[in-house]
């Protein structure tokens, strides 16, 4: 069976402002195998959030090619993405982004709500989730109850809830100090051992370093693509 | 399906979690729709009450009784229209059913005379009732009444003919008199002279709210000439064979009173024929009036409440702008948020409609509890015209804000701030 997860061939996302384009993305060329653990670096504006979204299906390119799986999502309207996000890809963001009124075990389901699963099988898989990521004893507390690393735990446990091909980490540790940010790459680091693939976003050399493989982006383009000398 | 019913719900919990966290601005938005529902079932509920009134108030006057008269009811406060008239006389009643007993294809079944005065004043010992709606009639009276009686007995045809001082008197009339005993065999004045009690009818309550069938008493024509010579006013009260066409009937007693009056053709009738048809006419402007003054405030603040809950709906979808963003990138569909949306504005008019109802409810019970003999009534047909109008005012004042909600695009939605 192909193991590419992710084939991108001169892609290319422009933003038009007034009478100027701005080139996001410029001509990419990369793909992604299954069980990847990879880091996406660059400075600021170099296109990495750019990436992620039309890696994560929250966008499409404006030219080139993007297959997810050996489907290509160019010609998919919005209901066809929204499925592909749901099934395929698990988010986590810098600003945690969880639903203030809801508690953890609600918030990691909401998923499986948009998948079509019945209440039990969520509250299965939920409590499941959030034990993976350490949080079994959370999980009735509201998000405002938790510190940032555990919210960031309960979003890794709502990335996770669907099996997904893929799980997208934007700056994940953006917002959290340096032991807590160690904790939530243990995390993902497991999650790879596990065999899941994650891409993440950083601009932090250290912690890029907990995976295999390092993509840097500049001025939209691809500066270089290195992989983590094999280790034993 | 199943996804259909799981999102359904779960948009049901979110839209009251939000209705809850926001509680000041739920009300306020849901201040129109209450206010539109609390005035379309009082209006409703006013045209009933008066409906079912007035039908009350008809079926006491007899829908197969037809009144001739010298005034016509058809235009109450113009009695000077009718003042040059010639008075009718009470032999018409007898001359009428002659004419009908000729008539093996008349449609009328008997006519009966009635004369009467409606200030008239009794007494019993010390007590008195002034006011009081006195006439005489034909042992024949009751074919063409309602009401039962209570207590004793209608005058018999000898004494109706021999002008018997007896009488039938109505109810607040024998509670008026006779608080602690039977009125039956005892002697009252009316007008000074003596009537011995016979009957007592039921209490039957006040037609349309005026005039009250328990405030009168009844005697023999030919004893009430006695007391009160031959000035009082004249009603032949004629009833219709039964499925006999009221227009037909009326016809029919029109030719016999110009006969008996000898009026020539062309000549214009100098007597009126009335019947409770006549009522419902004189009502309708009334309830026409309310209906159009009801659905006219209902409208507005319906109109208002819809505009007020599609800008805070608006309000809503901008700040929670990132929440739609994040709901979409975890999967959720542009018909999901679309019910999202929808499901909270329909929630919000849902429960305002209710809160009206609930408060029309209790403003309908109030006045019941305060003025018994006003007609109010609370219907079935009511309630779910109001929970439609609600449903209807959550759909088109949440619909536009939910598409706009539904279109966000969400890598957008997540950068918004
Ligand atoms: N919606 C948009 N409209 C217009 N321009 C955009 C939009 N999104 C991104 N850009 C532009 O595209 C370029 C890449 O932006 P992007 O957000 O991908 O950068 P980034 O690498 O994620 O930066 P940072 O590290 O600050 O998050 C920037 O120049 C940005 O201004
Ligand atoms: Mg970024």
């Amino acid at each position: 069976m192909d193991n590419t997860l992710i084939r991108m061939e001169s892609l290319c996302r422009f933003y038009e402002m007034g009478d100027q384009t701005v080139k996001a993305l410029d001509n990419i060329d990369l793909s992604f195998n299954r069980n990847e653990y990879v880091a996406i670096m660059g400075p600021s504006g170099s296109g990495k959030s750019t990436l992620m979204n039309i890696i994560g299906c929250l966008d499409t390119p404006s030219s080139g090619t993007y297959e997810l799986n050996g489907q290509s999502v160019s010609g998919m309207d919005d209901d066809e993405l929204a499925r592909i996000r749901n099934r395929e890809i698990g988010f986590v963001f810098q600003t945690f982004n969880l639903l203030p009124r809801l508690d953890c075990l609600r918030n990691v389901e909401l998923p499986l709500i948009y998948a079509g699963i019945d209440a039990e099988e969520r509250f299965d898989r939920a409590l499941d989730a959030l034990e993976r990521v350490g949080l079994g004893d959370r999980v009735n507390h509201k998000p405002s109850e938790l510190s940032g690393g555990q919210i960031q735990r309960v979003a890794i446990a709502r990335a996770l809830i669907n099996n997904p091909s893929l799980i997208l980490a934007d700056e994940p540790t953006g917002n959290l100090d340096t032991s807590t940010s160690r904790d939530i790459m243990t995390i993902f680091s497991e999650l790879s051992e596990a065999g899941n693939t994650i891409i993440l976003i950083t601009h932090e050399e250290d912690i890029a370093q907990y995976t295999r493989r390092f993509i840097r982006l500049r001025d939209g383009k691809i500066e270089s693509d290195t992989h983590a000398p094999i280790l034993e | 399906m199943r996804r259909f019913w799981n999102e359904t719900y779960e948009s049901l919990l979110m839209a009251f979690d939000q209705i809850r966290g926001n509680k000041t601005r739920s009300f306020l938005t849901a201040l129109g729709v209450i206010i539109g529902i609390v005035s379309i079932t009082m209006m409703g509920t006013a045209i009933n009450g008066i409906d079912a009134g007035f039908e009350k108030s008809l079926s006491m006057l007899g829908y197969d009784v037809i009144y001739v008269q010298k005034g016509s009811w058809g235009s109450m406060g113009q009695w000077w229209r009718f003042r040059n008239r010639p008075d009718l006389k009470t032999e018409y009643a007898d001359q009428i059913n002659r004419i009908i007993a000729d008539n093996p294809e008349s449609g009328l079944e008997i006519a009966v005379p009635q004369m009467s005065s409606y200030r008239a004043s009794v007494s019993y010992k010390d007590r008195n009732l002034q006011q009081i709606f006195a006439f005489g009639t034909s042992a024949d009276y009751l074919r063409t009444a309602s009401g039962d009686l209570s207590e004793g007995r209608f005058f018999l045809p000898h004494e109706s003919e021999s002008g018997s001082m007896v009488c039938l008197i109505g109810d607040d009339i024998a509670t008026g008199l006779f608080p602690n005993e039977s009125a039956i065999g005892k002697d009252i004045k009316l007008k000074n002279r003596k009537f011995r009690v016979i009957g007592v009818f039921k209490k039957q309550g006040k037609f349309l709210g005026l005039f009250s069938f328990d405030n009168q008493i009844i005697t023999p024509l030919n004893a009430f000439r006695k007391v009160f010579g031959n000035s009082g006013y004249v009603t032949i009260r004629i009833k219709t064979k039964e499925k006999i066409k009221v227009a037909d009937a009326r016809e029919e007693i029109r030719g016999i009173m110009r006969r008996l009056r000898r009026l020539p053709p062309g000549k214009t009738d100098d007597f009126s024929i009335n019947e409770q048809q006549a009522f419902k006419s004189q009502l309708d402007p009334i309830k026409n009036g309310i209906a159009i003054a009801g659905i006219f405030i209902t409208g507005m603040s319906l109109f208002v409440g819809a505009i007020g809950i599609m800008n805070i709906t608006f309000v809503s979808v901008k700040e929670r702008t990132k929440e739609i963003g994040l709901r979409k990138a975890l999967g959720a569909r542009r018909r999901t948020i679309l019910m999202q949306f929808l499901i909270e504005s329909l929630s919000i008019c849902l429960l305002g409609g209710l809160t009206g109802l609930v408060i029309a409810i209790s403003i309908t019970a109030a006045i019941e509890k305060i003025l018994p003999d006003f007609p109010i009534q609370f219907s079935l047909l009511l309630i779910v015209i109001s929970l439609i109008v609600s449903v209807l005012t959550g759909i088109v004042s949440g619909l536009a804000p939910a598409i706009s909600a539904s279109r966000l695009d969400p890598a957008d939605s997540l950068r918004y701030e």
